[in-house]
């Protein structure tokens, strides 16, 4: 009886790790999109409006305008909402637009508008998004949208930002594998990091 | 019933397997959790504020009252760690473990957020408008002679504020209790330089003679002193300076002397003496009223009386002639007995003797500010609210800083005496033991929430009024300030006066500024004033020396003689202060109770610390279960056996043995404090706290001592990991 339940546990052990191991073998290492899920925000932030091609309406602003900290610290983060309200207070022609009113609500109660972390890695992985802009905007001189789009895709396109990479590690190492420039102007090139530390805490 | 079932060999092989297997599967893409967490986001926020990256504000340590300068970090609106603030002259930008530990106290879960009401022997949660009418209700109620105060150490506004109120009120009862405090020290200092505490220039020193002073540990400002020891020990040009450590029980400075010399208890005095006569008879130069005081104390009996041979008499006073100027200091090894008085005042004769005096000895800065100064505590300030409260002199008692039920001996009675005061109300951060018997408990902030001004005792250059200023939001909504409270205790006693400022912050900016000339501001507009004063933590204030007049008369000082042997209580036991515990005030911070102390490296309990002789003579070995029993008490702690003591003593840390305060200190270990016998300070009623007489008795139970040092009792096992030699070989004037 206890050798059967040994038995079945074992066995059991062996094809669950078995089947999860060929599922991360089965894992490319891939450039390729996988859309992650609606995530539902206190209300609509046009990103398209704000930082799309004039062609299409846009004002092509800067993404680093209002994710100011991404080229000096870790996390990209959100503009409080004084910045915000620093144009629009001016901006009188959409100032009773839904989203707009929405906005200085907030605002006048002084609250910070409780956003939601459209790209959520896991708290064991260390991403650090001043490296990355400084090496591929400052350093490289790539447009600020092709840089973050590695990552965050084309938001200039959308609203509601939504996530179209898989950030898996599998995907990070897909572009860490590649030789870059190291500056603008120099034909040398290195890889991003190999270490198991630089990313994982 | 499961025979030969699932074994251990199983259950390992399973776990074995379960665990190959999460380590195969990992974590997939299924943690990237989009949309679950919010962002950190601001309504409206600084331009120096960047999420993820941590700022600095500046405040001032709150775990002891060396009042060192920190600067927190703050990151996304939390206080995450503490360090020194540089530029604090007292700790230069140093902090130490327990000044660490004050997130602890902060984010501490056992903190009390209500005021809370008396119903029974339960509290109820109030507003704070009903207890501070209450208050007004009770105070109003009885002669202001019957309303009582009774805190720990206070300085800065917080003083003025409580003197302001006392005066509104017209009464002057105001105790300042301190458990361990160098009160007799700073009365015989008053006496021999005219001043309480003066500055000590270690760095200046090339011999310190330290007897029973923790300066390294837990004596008046560690942090400083540690810093003017590496001056000391390594000087910028001249010779390593040598540390010479004369106490009963080995502290963290005496594990850090270059000679630790174990004295019988309470004979301090008696060497200090001793020495002036062998300094005497080696050519030094002294009076000859002082000659004919020390005459008698020759080295062969000073070395009977004190246990130290005559060798290291010599020697030690051979090495204080050579090397000047020395600083030999008196601390709470020397002052805790009857004769305190009589100890310190011969060990500041040696250093008058040695010309220390003016040298290493200095005068401190006056303070501009007097109604500003420290109060600082003593028992004796406790053993008098005992007796008012006894004699029903007490009708309304305000506790703010101090824990007196568990600090004060059993025989004080004290928690007898404030079941006769008909309402207490205690000032607290814990339901600790003295908050356990209030009738009206108001919860404080942290001190990372709160506005205060600090100025401390110990200063180590000019004079300084510290800042202290919230480093976050606070935690709970129904806590406050302690200023708070006495502002609007004032608003119903002076509403004229007080009722314009909104709140303590209100009041301490409005009373800054309009003082700033007097505060270094003269030349800057009132926002510039105030907004530097916070941004550097630090006021400093400028101050002449006091003048140092004491007088010292040989002829007047009277050593008695060591103490008689005790048939009944053949022990001395000495309470031992720690570095992390001090008087069990921060005992509910689990940090301290895991950092092994320094000596014996036990974590999360009392010991009895004895030496290995007096243990085999009782037939203790290590982890025995004891009994500790003096005529006023006794408690139980487990043996722990270690060399660096006198077999004539036993030693209890204090600090542990809460009944109350919180789920990391209670049943902690056992309370020291609460066996020390009735025996004062002959001349300033101070409690003796080394006097009292313990016999030890196996409790027959033995227990594995939880402690860092490994199972071999500290041997090195035969590996020549840090070479020693025995004390005895050490040729004292050759090897230092």
């Amino acid at each position: 009886m206890y050798s059967f339940l040994r038995l079945s546990v074992l066995l059991v052990g062996l094809v669950v790790s078995a089947g999860s191991y060929a599922v991360k073998a089965a894992q490319p290492l891939t450039t390729a999109d996988d859309l992650g899920p609606n995530v539902e925000q206190p209300f609509e932030f046009p990103h398209d409006r704000h930082a799309g091609d004039a062609a299409d309406g846009g004002m092509e602003i800067n993404c680093m305008y209002c994710h100011t900290y991404a080229r000096r610290s870790i996390v990209a983060g959100i503009p409080p909402v004084q910045k915000c309200v620093g144009c629009h207070q001016n901006i009188e022609s959409v100032r009773e637009a839904p989203r707009i009113k929405k906005l200085f609500e907030y605002w006048d109660a002084k609250k910070a508008i409780p956003w939601k972390k459209v790209h959520d890695l896991p708290d064991f992985v260390r991403f650090n998004h001043e490296r990355h802009i400084q090496r591929f905007v400052f350093a490289q001189g790539k447009p600020v949208q092709e840089a973050c789009g590695y990552c965050h895709g084309d938001v200039k396109k959308m609203t509601v930002a939504r996530r179209q990479k898989p950030l898996s590690m599998g995907w990070c190492r897909s572009c860490h594998m590649k030789d870059h420039r190291i500056d603008a102007t120099s034909t040398k090139t290195s890889q991003g990091p190999n270490d198991c530390w630089q990313c994982h805490k | 019933m499961i025979e030969n079932g699932f074994n251990r060999r199983n259950f390992l092989k399973v776990l074995g397997w379960g665990g190959a297997t999460v380590a195969l599967s990992g974590c997939g893409n299924t943690s990237v959790e989009d949309g679950r967490e919010f962002v950190t986001s601001y309504a409206e926020t600084a331009d120096y504020i960047i999420p993820s990256i941590g700022t600095y504000f500046n405040s001032t340590c709150a775990q002891c009252d060396a009042g060192c300068g920190i600067m927190g970090r703050v990151r996304e609106g939390r206080v995450l760690k503490l360090e020194g603030n540089p530029e604090s002259p007292i700790n230069n930008g140093k902090m130490c473990g327990l000044g660490q530990a004050g997130v602890q106290a902060h984010y501490n879960p056992d903190r009390i957020r209500e005021p809370l009401l008396r119903n029974g022997d339960r509290g109820e949660a109030i507003t704070w408008e009903k207890a501070l009418e209450l208050i007004n209700e009770k105070v109003g109620s009885v002669n202001p002679e019957n309303v009582a105060f009774l805190t720990g150490v206070v300085s800065g506004h917080v003083k003025a504020l409580l003197n302001n109120y006392l005066d509104a009120l017209g009464s002057g009862h105001h105790y300042v209790y301190e458990a361990v405090a160098p009160s007799v020290v700073r009365a015989s200092n008053k006496k021999a330089y005219g001043v309480e505490m003066p500055r000590l220039s270690m760095d200046k020193a090339k011999v310190i003679v330290s007897f029973g002073a923790d300066f390294l540990g837990a004596w008046v400002s560690p942090v400083h002193f540690s810093q003017q020891y590496a001056r000391f020990r390594k000087p910028d040009n001249g010779e390593r300076g040598v540390l010479v450590q004369v106490e009963s029980k080995m502290t963290l400075t005496g594990a850090n002397a270059d000679r630790w010399l174990a004295i019988r208890p309470g004979t301090e005095g008696i060497l200090a003496l001793g020495l002036i006569n062998s300094l005497a008879a080696a050519g030094l130069p002294v009076s000859e009223d002082v000659a004919a005081a020390v005459g008698e104390y020759t080295s062969d009996r000073v070395s009977k009386d004190t246990g130290v041979s005559a060798e290291h008499i010599a020697k030690l006073a051979a090495l204080l002639k050579e090397r000047s100027p020395s600083l030999v200091i008196a601390g709470s090894a020397a002052e805790g007995y009857a004769h305190g008085s009589q100890n310190a005042a011969a060990i500041a004769l040696l250093n008058q003797v040695l010309g220390n005096v003016g040298q290493t000895v200095e005068a401190p800065s006056s303070v501009p500010f007097p109604q500003m100064a420290p109060s600082t505590g003593n028992s004796f300030a406790l053993q008098s609210l005992s007796d008012d409260m006894a004699q029903d002199k007490v009708k309304v008692l305000f506790s703010y800083g101090a824990n007196p039920v568990f600090t004060a001996p059993a025989f004080f009675k004290l928690k007898e005496n404030l079941k006769k005061v008909p309402f207490k109300v205690v000032f607290a951060h814990y339901m600790d033991e003295t908050a356990v018997e209030a009738d009206l408990v108001l919860p404080l902030n942290s001190a990372m929430e709160d506005w205060a001004t600090l100025m401390p005792e110990y200063i180590a250059e000019g004079a300084q009024l510290n800042i202290r200023q919230p480093l976050m939001e606070k935690m709970y909504p129904g806590t406050l300030g302690v200023g708070d409270i006495l502002l609007a205790m004032l608003k119903q006693r002076r509403p004229d006066e007080y009722n314009d400022y909104e709140d303590f912050y209100s009041y301490l900016r409005s009373a800054m500024v309009s003082n700033k000339d007097a505060l270094g501001g003269a030349d800057k507009d009132d926002d510039t004033f105030w907004e530097t004063a916070l941004s550097h933590g630090v006021v400093k204030l400028v101050g002449e020396p006091v003048n140092m007049t004491g007088s010292m008369s040989a002829a007047a000082l009277v050593v008695p003689a060591p103490f008689a042997e005790d048939a009944t209580y053949p022990l001395h036991l000495i309470p031992a202060v720690s570095a992390s515990m001090r008087d069990g005030r921060n005992a509910n911070e689990p940090w301290l109770q895991e950092s092994p102390d320094p000596l014996t490296t036990i974590v999360w309990d009392s010991w009895v610390e004895m030496h290995p002789k007096t243990a085999a003579k009782l037939g203790i070995v290590e982890g025995d279960i004891v009994e500790v029993a003096s005529k006023s008490g006794a408690i139980k702690a487990q043996a722990y056996l270690f060399p660096g003591i006198h077999p004539d003593v036993v030693s209890v840390p204090l600090g542990y043995g809460h009944e109350a305060m919180g789920r990391y200190a209670k049943g902690v270990g056992s309370n020291a404090f609460s066996i020390l016998d009735p025996v004062f300070d002959n001349e300033t009623g101070e409690l003796a706290m080394h006097e009292t007489r313990v016999k030890v008795t196996k409790a027959g139970q033995r227990v594995i001592i939880v402690k860092d040092e490994g199972p071999a009792g500290g041997s090195q096992m035969g590996r020549r990991i840090a070479l020693r030699i025995p004390s005895n070989k050490v040729n004292l004037s050759e090897e230092v």
